[in-house]
Formats: structure tokens, sequence, C-alpha cells
């Protein structure tokens, strides 16, 4: 009789997984990453795996990181031998989605699109269905939500978004694959964290839901942020100093970074409400009954909408409209899927400081560049936002050539100015040697006040030579 | 078995052949060698309020009536030191005479007239030689220890203890444990005084720079270390002297950033190109042919002969012409940088308020991250490092920690923030934050940290604070709310 329950158990759990799985699709990347460091080449092919589903709209939604910088993407459908074509319809870089389309007509010959649900329930069981390392065939793992919280997402490196953590194996392969429970999408896998163990993550229906809409119009804006940093408020003689009653609400703004955000909002502002969601003295929210960081709140929100916001000032509530945008400014601190900006000349080659550039440099990074291109990159905008560049330049490399021999550098610094332009962003650069007219140039580094002469004839004319010689199709990309 | 006994025997041997007959040269530095005990106080600056007791063991050496020489190392903080001689027996009371850190160098005597009895002074050579071998001289069980080790080179580098780039003999060899103030000789006369293990080998302070401020001293001349204050690069690339309207190509180096000491103005400019110091070209690759060392860096320059506040003349070419000028050596004083090198012969200053424990920001709290502080500590405290201090802001003064107490509930985990108001008053030093607590903003201290530190702002009640720093220091155990020694630091 045991034996028999486990059967019909397990024939009724199959039968709909059978539907479903004929929606989850092996995804084939030949992928190309750009060299930052080198930023007019392009790293050798590279070749991974991935997991796919067919969602409304004949699309295919898998993981931003998936289909990055891909050369050529292959589907492969359940049972059916044939690679099919697919290019990227739509990215989202710091929620780790993206839409693919296939022109074959026969790709959607039998399939059924699969229907996104909702936040599943913490204690919950959910299935991931993918093709991950280990074997060629679809994979099931079956895990149960573990917790539900803002997480950073590893795609862009500096966004966190709402995410859900199972105890389902999620392995290579698995990226962008189904998140199932009641024959729903509840769920896109997309990563695990280094040293936690039976702990995958998966990117929620709300998120989901968030990206689809921001691409009806066509284009893909992203998470908005209102840019404030926040404290706790649980020290009674901060609470008395703002007249805040009780001891269990409201969040105090102690940094506002966007001038929009600062239209609208001032520091010491308790925010007691964001959307509907009412704020903890800690800081949190309850979402569907899970306790998580108030900045998810905005998230909900598309760019440039306007979240109502109740707010604490001066001992009294005062609500606000306050409109919410996509923040931009950091981005360089994060992973970029546009191709490197640089610009060429007299084998010098300028391209903005990054984080991307800098992981080049190696595993010791850090150790790499002075400690003043890590506080420009990272903490220029916090300390002394008046002297933030708006894209810091690097010389990256300076290529050999008689007519810079002599130079006593050799790459990884700052640009400060060139003929006593100060370099706000790469397009200085450009500007500043062409509209010199002195005999020389003069390129001064960051921050110890190097110079390094050039002289503008012989480097006007070795250019041509330098770009040929070095394989350089064209001395810029802005 | 047979090869077993033979190694051994080679390995008996072995320290004989390094131990020339003490009847022989090594006999007459049995009465220069001594050896030093120095009991010294230690600090924590994660618990600035504590304090321990650390012993170790150097070499000095006789080199006048009534005066030992070693290196400054270790003798910071100074409890009690004690001397031996002939490497064993009595230990007689030994009293610091002088001590220049920048230098690395320190005196000794002992008021015990026995321990005198039967020593001779060595003496310090003037001319060393840049190569062959010499031998470094410690007391090892009663026994003269002579151990060979090969001169490579002289350097110029940043000392063991100070900002400034001073004169090093590189010596290779190994052998181990060395680096404690023992002499490196040749012969008869001493070369220079091991000042630290390096690589395979290690580095002394050169005979000729100890000489040099010895005798200054002795005249009353010596008026500490000066140093060039101020950052060049090579002028190697004919392209930057011709933007900076100068042809010459063979000789100068370029100055990139001049600096100078809060209320003084350098007397080089950005751009300027060196062409000559102290009479002594320079090269192209900011070096020079010096008498004694060879070709060296410019550094040695502030440093030859040449005390803080000498002027030192200067060839320079500047706005198209050439020009002499005089450049005043700066004295190196780690009270000028805005987060001092070090911090000796005092403990650490803190002030606890609240269970808020506020600290000057120097490198040795830094330190506190261990060996490899610039990249564990904070990076936002750590780049201060670099930063040049100004009027308004010459010291900076540090969050250090929160002494958990009901009163600062909410701010306990807050670490390493930079305080930059308290009740609208900028905070330099401790004092600022002393006579900042005494004017609360109606009724609540209100502390802000640098722009960029989270949280950026806190407000404590004025009223209950006297009570929790009496509640804190007792609970935790701290005999003094605050140790301030007043503007000197």
């Amino acid at each position: 009789m045991k034996a028999l329950i486990c059967f019909l158990l397990a024939f009724a759990f199959v039968a709909p997984a059978a539907e479903v799985e004929r929606s989850v699709i092996q995804i084939t990347v030949f992928a190309q990453p750009p060299r930052w460091d080198v930023p007019w080449q392009f790293n050798n092919v590279q070749r991974w795996n991935g997991t796919g589903f067919l969602i409304k709209g004949r699309k295919i939604m898998t993981n931003a990181h998936v289909v990055n910088w891909a050369r050529q993407i292959l589907l492969k459908r359940l049972g059916d031998p044939r690679p099919y074509l697919a290019k990227v319809a739509f990215v989202g870089p710091d929620c780790d989605l993206a839409l693919l389309e296939v022109e074959d007509e026969r790709f959607y010959e039998g399939l059924e699109p699969l229907e996104i649900g909702d936040l599943p329930e913490v204690r919950s069981t959910v299935v991931t269905y993918g093709y991950p390392a280990g074997g060629e065939q679809i994979s099931y793992t079956r895990g149960v939500v573990s917790r539900v919280e803002l997480q950073p997402y590893v795609n862009i490196g500096n966004r966190s978004l709402l995410a859900v953590q199972t105890d389902a194996a999620i392995n290579p392969g698995n990226s962008g694959g189904p998140v199932i429970q009641d024959d729903k999408v509840v769920g896109v896998a997309f990563q695990g964290q280094p040293g936690l163990e039976n702990a995958g993550f998966f990117i929620p229906p709300n998120v989901i839901r968030h990206f689809l809409k921001d691409i009806e119009d066509d284009q893909y804006h992203g998470f908005p942020q209102a840019g404030i940093k926040f404290t706790d408020t649980f020290n009674p003689a901060l609470r008395e100093r703002l007249k805040l009653p009780g001891d269990d609400q409201g969040a105090r703004i102690d940094a506002i970074i966007p001038d929009s955000t600062k239209e609208h909002l001032q520091v010491d502002d308790v925010l007691l409400k964001v959307g509907e969601f009412p704020v903890a003295s800690d800081g949190t929210i309850t979402y569907r009954g899970n306790i998580v960081n108030l900045g998810m709140a905005v998230t909900e929100y598309q760019h440039g909408e306007k979240v109502p916001l109740v707010i604490w000032r001066g001992g009294e509530e005062v609500k606000v409209e306050l409109p919410v945008y996509v923040l931009t400014d950091d981005a360089a601190t994060g992973s970029q899927y546009t191709l490197p900006r640089y610009f060429v000349y007299g084998g010098m080659v300028f391209t903005p400081l990054s984080r991307d550039y800098l992981v080049t440099l190696g595993r010791s990074w850090m150790e790499s560049v002075s400690q003043d291109i890590i506080a420009e990159l990272y903490y220029r905008r916090d300390m002394e936002p008046e002297k933030k560049r708006t894209e810091p330049v690097m010389l990256a490399d300076v290529l050999t050539h008689p007519v810079n021999v002599n130079f006593e550098v050799k790459g990884r610094l700052m640009v400060d100015k060139i003929n006593g332009i100060r370099i706000d962003k790469l397009e200085d650069v450009i500007r500043a040697f062409e509209s010199n007219r002195n005999a020389q140039h003069t390129i001064e580094f960051s921050p110890m006040n190097h110079v390094e002469g050039l002289d503008r004839a012989q480097a006007d004319q070795a250019n041509p030579e330098i770009l040929k010689q070095f394989g350089i199709a064209s001395d810029r990309r802005l | 078995m047979k090869p077993l006994n033979l190694m051994l025997c080679a390995l008996l041997l072995a320290p004989v052949t390094l131990l020339p007959a003490a009847s022989g040269d090594l006999a007459r530095w049995e009465r220069s060698l001594v050896t030093l005990e120095v009991n010294s106080q230690g600090y924590n600056y994660i618990q600035p309020w504590t304090r321990r007791s650390q012993s170790t063991q150097k070499s000095g050496v006789v080199i006048g009536p009534r005066s030992i020489l070693t290196t400054a190392e270790q003798l910071n903080d100074l409890l009690l030191a004690r001397v031996q001689k002939g490497g064993r027996g009595r230990w007689y009371p030994a009293q610091l005479e002088w001590i220049d850190y920048h230098a690395n160098l320190a005196l000794l005597t002992s008021d015990d007239e026995e321990f005198w009895q039967g020593l001779r002074p060595a003496s310090l050579m003037t001319k060393i030689p840049l190569s062959g071998d010499a031998r470094v001289l410690r007391w090892r069980e009663g026994k003269i220890e002579a151990r060979k080790m090969e001169i490579n080179r002289a350097r110029i580098e940043t000392g063991r203890q100070t900002f400034i780039d001073i004169m090093h003999l590189e010596l290779n060899g190994e052998v181990p444990g060395v680096g404690f103030g023992e002499p490196v000789i040749d012969g008869s006369r001493i070369i220079g005084i091991m000042e630290a293990p390096a690589g395979s080998g290690g580095l002394a302070v050169p005979a000729p720079f100890i000489k040099s401020i010895l005798d200054a001293r002795t005249k009353g001349d010596y008026r500490g270390l000066g140093f060039f204050n101020f950052y060049w690069q090579r002028a190697e690339n004919p392209e930057t002297l011709k933007a900076l309207k100068m042809e010459q190509t063979d000789h100068g180096v370029i100055v990139i950033q001049p600096l100078a000491k809060i209320g003084e103005e350098s007397i080089l400019k950005a751009r300027d190109v060196i062409l000559e110091i102290d009479g002594f070209e320079i090269g192209p690759e900011g070096d020079y042919q010096d008498p004694i060392y060879g070709r060296t860096m410019l550094e040695a320059l502030a440093t030859r002969g040449r005390w803080a506040g000498d002027g030192v003349p200067m060839t320079i070419w500047r706005d198209g012409r050439q020009m002499e000028i005089e450049y005043k050596l700066p004295k190196a004083e780690f009270t000028d940088e805005m987060i001092p090198d070090k911090v000796f012969d005092q403990p650490p200053e803190y002030l606890i308020a609240g269970g808020f424990v506020f600290q000057p920001l120097t490198v040795p709290y830094l330190e506190s991250w261990g060996g490899d502080w610039q990249r564990r500590a904070p990076f936002r405290l750590a780049y201060l490092k670099q930063a040049i201090p100004t009027e308004k802001q010459e010291a900076l003064v540090v969050l250090s920690v929160v002494l958990p107490d009901p009163y600062n509930l909410g701010y306990q985990s807050i670490r390493g923030l930079l305080v930059r108001e308290i009740n609208g008053r900028k905070i330099v030093r401790l004092p600022d934050i002393e006579a900042a607590l005494k004017e609360p903003r109606d009724g609540f201290h209100i502390i802000e940290f640098a722009r960029g530190d989270s949280p950026g702002k806190i407000v404590l009640d004025a009223g209950d604070l006297s009570a929790a720093t009496a509640r804190v220091l007792q609970r935790y155990g701290i005999d003094q709310d605050r140790l301030i020694l007043g503007d000197s630091n």
C-alpha cells in the first residue's frame, strides 16, 4: 500500500510537470566579452550554457548574464534535436533578466507560454527546471523557500533587489531557468553565494513583472532608487530630538544623493510610509509577510513614477510625492554592458575609469593602482562631490613608438589635465588634444601631478602608424 | 650511520669557523660591544586606556667616553634600560641620553662607574667600503659571535622609524635574528649599525651618516634631520623639458609637487627643474655622484651634513631661465602630519563620553588592523594617510568604537568614523570635543561625521551623558575617562 501511494504521488507530480518542461529551453551561448584595458579588443570566444522558458508574447525569458556579450545564441527545445538561432530582444542588467526572440516559426510549435505566478510563501516547496552542468538532459531540483530579502544582484554588482533564497541546488547552467510552483513561474534561478551551502537564489515575480512592464514602451530603463541613506531610530534621545512618538516606527534619512530627491526630502525627515508599506524603526517594511529593507518598496515603481511617502518632519506628518529615477552616476562602479569607450592618440590609450577596467589588472587590483584612483571611483561622490569628475579618465596603456618612448609613465594612471584643460570626461581628452596649438602637448596625471610632454607634429604623424601597428580599426569609440 | 656522524661534526664545527680566536682582532671588540636590555611600555590602540610592558634585548657599542651607540628602535616609551658588558654577568642601570627616531639612532650611558671599567670606545669610519665582506658582532652566551656579511650597496629609502628618506647600507648574508643595533665592522672600525633584517640580509645605518650627526651634535649644531619636502619626476623626456621651455636635457629633475609646513610656503614651484643641489649636478634619473656612496638618489643631499633649518643651495630652471635659490630644510616632525606615522614616548590619547571612544587618527591606531592595515583598515581612514594638513584641518579625530550601554542604544555598531563637528563646533583635536560637549544644543549633543560616513549624524541626550560615562567607566573597568596631552600632539 505504501509503495502505491508513493507511485500515485509521483504520478500526480510528474503529469503537470511534463507540460511545464516542454516550455523550458536549453540555451547555448558563444560570447566574447570586451577587454577593458585594451578597449578595442575582445577576449577569446567563450561558450556557456543556460536555461530559459517561453512566456507570453513569443519571448523566451532568461538571465541577462546568460546572454551578456553573446555573439551567437542557440536554443534547443525538449526532444527536438534542432538548434534555433535567437537574438536578444530586451535586457535588464540590473535585474539580471533578458528576453530572447526566435525568427524560425517552427520553434514555437507545440510550446505553451508559462504563466508568471505570485511570490511563494516561505517554507513552501518549489521546483527548479533547467539544464545545469553535469549532464545534457533537463534537470529538476526541489527545494524549500528559505527566505525573501533584498540581495545584491551580482550581474551588475552595485544594486540590490528582492530575491528568494531556496535550498534547491542552483548550479551553472540553471541560470535563467524557471522556478515552478503550482505550474506557474514563481521565480527565475539566477545566482548562488560562495560560502553558502545548499543555498540558491531566484528572481521573484515582482521583479519579473517590473521588467516586463518596463519594456512595454520598447525600451528598458531599470529599477529606480530614491538615492537616500537612512538610519534606525532606536535611540531614545534621537527620537526625542525628532519629536517622534512611540518606539517602533520610522527610519531617519541620513543622507540624500540625487538632486531630484533633495527637492522633496531633507536629512532628518523620518520615513513613516513608503507607498503602501509602513516603515519600522529599523528601516524595514513587511512585504507579503517578509521583513525587507524599505528600499524594496521604491523598486516597485517605474522610472519617473512618483512614490507616495508619509514622512515625519518637524513634529508632524507630511505627505510627499517623490519622483524616482534610475540612478546612473555610479554606473562605473558596477559591471557595464556597453562596449568600453576609448581614445588613442600618440600611442596613449585613454579609457574611462571603471570597476570593469580595474578588475582587468588582476585579483589584487586594489594594490595595482593608487588609492586615489579607488577613492575617485568609489568614494569621491560622497566625500567630496564638488571635486568628483563626471567620468574619470585613465591612461590605460602607452603603445610603444619612438614618439612616446621617453615617457616615464607606462599607464594605469588617472589623467588630470591635458594642455591645461581639466579632464572631466573622455570627450575632454579629444578636445584638449585637438584644440592645442603649441609645439608640445602636456599631459598631467593625478594625484602626484606627474607631467609628460609629447611633440604635437610628430604625434599627429605617428598616430595612423601606431593604429595600424597595433591593429586598431578606429582611434576612438565614444 | 657514518654520513650522519660526519654531518653532525660539520654542523658542530661550523660556528667555530665563524669565530676567529677572541684573542685575535675580535678581542678588542669584547671591550666595546655591550648588550642592552630594554623594558618599555606598550599600548593597545583599540583600548587606549590599557597598558602592558614589554622587554627585549639588543646590542650597543661603546663609541666614546660613557657613551653607547645603538638604534632608536625599541627604545621608545622606555621604562627601564640595563646594560651588560662581556656578554654575561651583571646588568648595570642604563640611561637614555639622546634619541633621534628619524635617524634611528640613540645614545645611552650608565651612571655606574664600575660598568665603564675595562671598556674602550670603538671608532666610526668616515669613508666606508661599498663592497666586500664585513662582520656583524653580537654577544651570544658569553662569547662574541662574528658573522660574515657581504656589503651589497648603499641606498636611499624611507627610514625604519620615519617618513623621510635616509641612507642605508644593504648587506647580504643569512644571519638569523640580526638587525638590533649590532655593529657591522671592518677590522677595527665600525662600518654601520644593523637596523633591520631585509631579504636574505639586513640593513645598517652607515657609519659616516652616524658620525656626521654625532659630530654636529657635539658641536651643538645638530637640530634634527631635515628633508626635501617635495615630489619630483625624472626629466628623461625631452619633450616635457621643451614644454617647460628648457632645451638642456642631460641633467635635472622636475618638481611635481612642492609641499610646505602649515603657514609656510615652499621656495620651489611645480614644474621647476632642479639642476644642482649643494653643488652636486643632479642626473635626469634624480641621482648624483656622492663622494662616499657613489651614485645616490638626491634625497641623500638633505641629510649630507645639513640639518633641519639649514639652507641648501639649489640651481633650478624656472620660466625659461636658470636661477639660484636656497632651500631651507624643514625639520622632520611626526606632529606635522595630518595622520602622524608614529606616536612615541606617550600613551595614546582618548576621550570617552557616554561609551563613545574618541581618539586622534594616527598610524598606530590604524595599525590596530594589523601590519597590512593599508588594505584591512577602512579605506576612508587609510586613504587619509596621504592627506596634506591645512590650517583649518591639521589633525583628525575618529570615533573609534562604542562601548555598549543603554545610553548609546542604536549606535553600538559604529566604528572608525571621522568626527567633523559636535554641537556645531569643528573638531580637529580632542580638546575641541571637550569644549563642544560643554555646549549642548537644546539639551542634545549632535555629533556629525565626515561627509559620506554612515551614519552622518547621531543625537545624544546631553543631560544623561555624565551618568552614562560614569556607568561605562565602571562597567568596563576604565580608570580615566580621558587622556589628553595638550596641543603638542
